[in-house]
């Protein structure tokens, strides 16, 4: 195995592995804060990246110019997801809060797959502006530029997010109302505002997230499942509510990936991270979902 | 300036408060004792909104708080230390008090309300950097004092703030509720310390089972045989 | 309540024996080939719910035991060996393989939430290692395909789907099963009566997965061909959990009714609108699990309560004890 090989697939771990991570800050933003474990995530990242590749399609949208836009729309469909579903369980204690919500999700993600079948189709599709093609080749590794500025975007958004939680009055907000609601609310905070805020906000970062992948890699309506799953095994790896945490957890799972798909067989890529992912939760899952409440 | 007037309450099928009046006036440190148990945590959840009565009313300079969401009713002027303190352990000091400013009014006003609570409580300036979680037991319930006077309360609600505090760190307490207090903030304390709150309040109520079972001046409860051999032993 | 008891069981008897008749009435292969479907989903809707109604464990990859099941029992009926045999081993392996998640999770006394990720992340390793592994078609037999039979299909699946009802009753109406819904109310307050929680969840996993491996013994049994990992994939999983939910969690005829309505509406919805009706029954599954927890079941409950207090009430009967006659008995 040539040294060039192993290279190549450590940046290609790299560049998906930034990816996981912004797609699991949503999932994690959210369950850190309203307690609901939001199992339809991928399939809301999914409508971020179909609504990147029609605007590419329909109308030539840039997707890198077009990223605000998916966003856009994620928070109308995230609006709606919360005030129609979710909302409806907020008040409930943090125990049966996570299970319905669980089955809640479980249902919107076999709803909005279906809904993207009908509509879309089952092909797989992804976007090609004219540089898709073009890379950046570094000793014989080959980087895509589509997927190198992914990564930047990934990472600026990361950077940002945690700018918003650590400096701005509602950032503090959010972090004071994922610690202890009830002591948020004597603060004078709505927290029902900053439960609305922050699973928008998540939905939000699905889209960007959906809109790197269909750009970076592709699109299809039944990809919900999988890129859930990859937002539950970073979230467990980087712990809830670290940003930073987040990310190294998507990286390492991006790698981990890569290595197993060189050293073992390219089938097994999404296996590692599913075994990873059942060893911690096993062996000390007191440092990943729970963190301290109350 | 504080009225409740009948109020029930309770959780679920457990009704906790049966018809209980009380009254807060302008500027006064009114205390509220009983064994534990008695509803005195449910009343004061009661007046800051986190619990709504199923009978009765509440009233805060002369407006009805009863349908007021419980963020709004800190804009109106209360604001609760709840038991414990409850301070925000991921976060640094003074993070936990700009978080006590968080409405409005407070929060135009928040550099000023800061260097008076840094002043009541220069320990808390020392470490306004620190993590909450790292500060002792004491310096986290002046934390939860402090974050709770930058909302520029008019009523502030303490929730055994001496609970779990030594001997002579509870004396200290107590004169910093009574200093709150001189400065204009109106005070409902409740208390299991009964003898050192009907002390320091120039009313207190005595609540029992829910229902309240004595009022009057501080010293008169003092000297009242049946709280005497209740509380005091 | 004993006249009660008494019309459900003649009602149960009426329903075996039609079910009994039925193919002996000259009916189409089509109809029967319906009701076999129906009797796998409720095996399915059954044993996912002896562990997501009973003890509130929320397992989230059912299709783990089921495509085990039918793993298992394939491999060994096409290797010739005989069919008891085959369907116990079905029932076997993924008892065992539930293990493997409930021991380390339920002794951890992990929140509910990390076992349900769990049970989701491992069914998908079993979907993607099976579709790697064995990447292609299985078939029964020759001898079987050349000559296939419906009707011992049909009375074997009727067998083994009345066995789960039956077992699943038994272990509800036992003393396991008292403790199990203790166990889900209130874990703390059921050990502190001497009830071992940890036993108790362990229990209705292996039960569950046994019967769920079952199902899936008997699939393997009935089904020509299929892609060997197709019995591990997500709808395995979701589908379980549907007809649990909207026939009403926590009871035995629940599943039974969901698995009848759900295989019913299925043929009526692809007749009708095609394959809008996964997008259908994905909005029913919401309504249900947020406004109608306890399904058709409680929904039933609540319209003869309503009707039970009107007749009542015009039979000149005071009304609270209307109210109290119309309530459940148990």
């Amino acid at each position: 195995m040539s040294t060039t090989m192993v290279a190549q697939s450590l940046a290609s771990g790299i560049l998906v592995g930034a990816l996981y991570g912004l797609a699991a800050v949503g999932l994690s933003l959210v369950f850190g804060v309203t307690k609901i474990l939001n199992v339809s995530h991928g399939e809301l990242l999914m409508l971020g990246g179909y609504t990147s590749f029609w605007l590419f399609t329909l109308m030539g949208v840039d997707p890198f110019a077009g990223i605000p836009l998916s966003m856009f729309a994620l928070v109308i469909i995230g609006l709606i997801v919360y005030q129609l579903l979710f909302s409806r369980l907020i008040k409930l204690p943090t125990e049966d809060k996570i299970r319905t919500s669980l089955l809640v999700g479980f249902g919107l993600g076999l709803v909005l797959q279906n809904v993207a079948l009908r509509l879309w189709t089952a092909d797989n599709r992804g976007i090609t502006p004219s540089y898709a093609g073009a890379a950046l080749t570094i000793l014989g590794v080959r980087l895509p530029y589509v997927r190198v500025a992914s990564l930047v975007i990934a990472f600026v958004f990361l950077v940002a997010l945690q700018l918003f939680l650590q400096k701005t009055y509602t950032g503090k907000a959010i972090r004071a109302t994922a610690q202890d609601w009830e002591a948020a609310t004597l603060m004078g905070i709505n927290v029902y505002r900053v439960y609305l805020l922050s699973f928008v906000l998540g939905t939000a970062l699905a889209g960007a997230a959906g809109t790197l992948v269909a750009v970076g890699y592709s699109v299809e309506p039944v990809m919900g499942l999988h890129w859930t799953l990859k937002a539950l095994i970073v979230l467990v790896m980087g712990g809830i509510g670290s940003i930073a945490g987040t990310l190294v957890g998507g990286l390492i799972l991006g790698v981990t990936e890569s290595a197993a798909a060189v050293w073992i067989s390219g089938n097994y890529r999404h296996v590692v991270g599913l075994v990873i992912f059942i060893l911690v939760l096993l062996v000390r899952p007191q440092g990943l979902f729970g963190a301290k409440e109350g | 300036m504080l009225e409740l007037e009948g109020v029930d309450a309770g959780y679920k099928d457990l009704q906790v408060l049966w018809g209980v009046s009380l009254r807060v006036g302008e500027g006064e440190l009114v205390a509220l004792v009983g064994p534990n148990g008695a509803g005195k945590t449910t009343t004061l959840r009661i007046i800051s909104g986190l619990l709504k009565p199923t009978a009765g009313s509440v009233r805060f300079l002369g407006r009805p708080l009863d349908k007021e969401p419980a963020h709004r009713i800190v804009e109106m002027g209360i604001a609760q230390v709840p038991e414990g303190g409850r301070v925000f352990t991921g976060m640094s000091v003074q993070e936990n008090l700009e978080l006590g400013a968080f409405t409005g009014r407070a929060r135009k006003e928040k550099e000023q309300t800061m260097k008076w609570v840094y002043q009541l409580f220069p320990r808390l300036e020392e470490r306004k950097g620190q993590r909450a979680g790292t500060l002792s037991g004491g310096e986290r319930q002046m934390l939860a004092i402090g974050r709770a006077l930058m909302a520029k309360p008019r009523l502030l609600l303490l929730d055994e703030p001496s609970f779990g505090l030594a001997p002579i760190l509870v004396e200290q307490m107590f004169e910093m509720i009574a200093e709150i207090n001189r400065q204009g903030v109106a005070v409902l304390l409740v208390e299991q310390n009964v003898r050192a709150a009907l002390e320091l309040a120039q009313r207190a109520y005595v609540i029992e089972n829910g229902r309240i079972v004595g009022e009057g001046s501080g010293d008169a409860l003092l000297s009242f045989e049946s709280v005497r051999s209740a509380y005091l032993g | 309540m004993t006249a009660k008891k008494g019309i459900s069981l003649a009602l149960l008897a009426v329903g075996v024996v039609v079910l009994l008749l039925i193919p002996r009435l000259g009916v189409s292969d089509s109809l029967l080939n319906l009701l076999i479907l129906m009797f796998i989903y409720t095996m399915l809707a059954t044993s996912w719910n002896i562990l997501g109604g009973y003890t509130g464990q929320i397992n989230l990859g059912h299709a783990a035991f089921f495509g085990l099941g039918t793993l298992a029992a394939r491999m060994l009926y096409t290797a010739g060996r005989p069919l008891p045999l085959a369907l116990l081993v079905a029932g076997i392996v993924p008892a065992v393989f539930s293990m493997l998640i409930g021991v380390p999770a339920f002794r951890l006394r992990l929140r509910g939430d990390y076992f349900t990720i769990g049970t989701l992340a491992l069914s998908q390793i079993l979907y993607i290692t099976v579709g790697n592994v064995l990447p292609k078609i299985t078939y029964l037999p020759m001898a079987d395909i050349q000559n296939y039979q419906i009707l011992p299909r049909y009375y074997i699946i009727l067998a083994l789907t009345l066995f789960t009802i039956g077992a699943a009753y038994a272990l509800v109406k036992s003393r396991l099963g008292l403790g199990l819904v203790a166990v889900r109310e209130n874990e703390d307050a059921a050990e502190s009566l001497g009830v071992n929680a940890f036993a108790h969840k362990l229990l209705a996993l292996a039960v569950s997965a046994f019967l769920g491996g079952l199902a899936g013994g008997a699939y393997a049994y009935y089904q020509a061909s299929y892609y060997f990992n197709y019995t591990f994939s997500p709808p395995w999983s979701l589908e379980p959990v549907n007809m649990a939910f909207i026939g009403g969690v926590g009871t035995i005829h629940g599943p039974i009714i969901g698995a009848v309505f759900f295989v019913l509406l299925k043929e009526w919805l692809v007749l009708k609108v095609g394959e809008y009706h996964l997008i259908i029954f994905g909005v029913l599954f919401i309504l249900v699990v947020l406004f109608l927890p306890g399904g058709l079941v409680e929904a039933w409950e609540r319209i003869r309560r309503v009707i039970v207090r009107r007749t009542r009430a015009k039979v000149t009967v005071s009304p609270a004890c209307a109210r109290d006659n119309g309530l459940p008995g148990n």
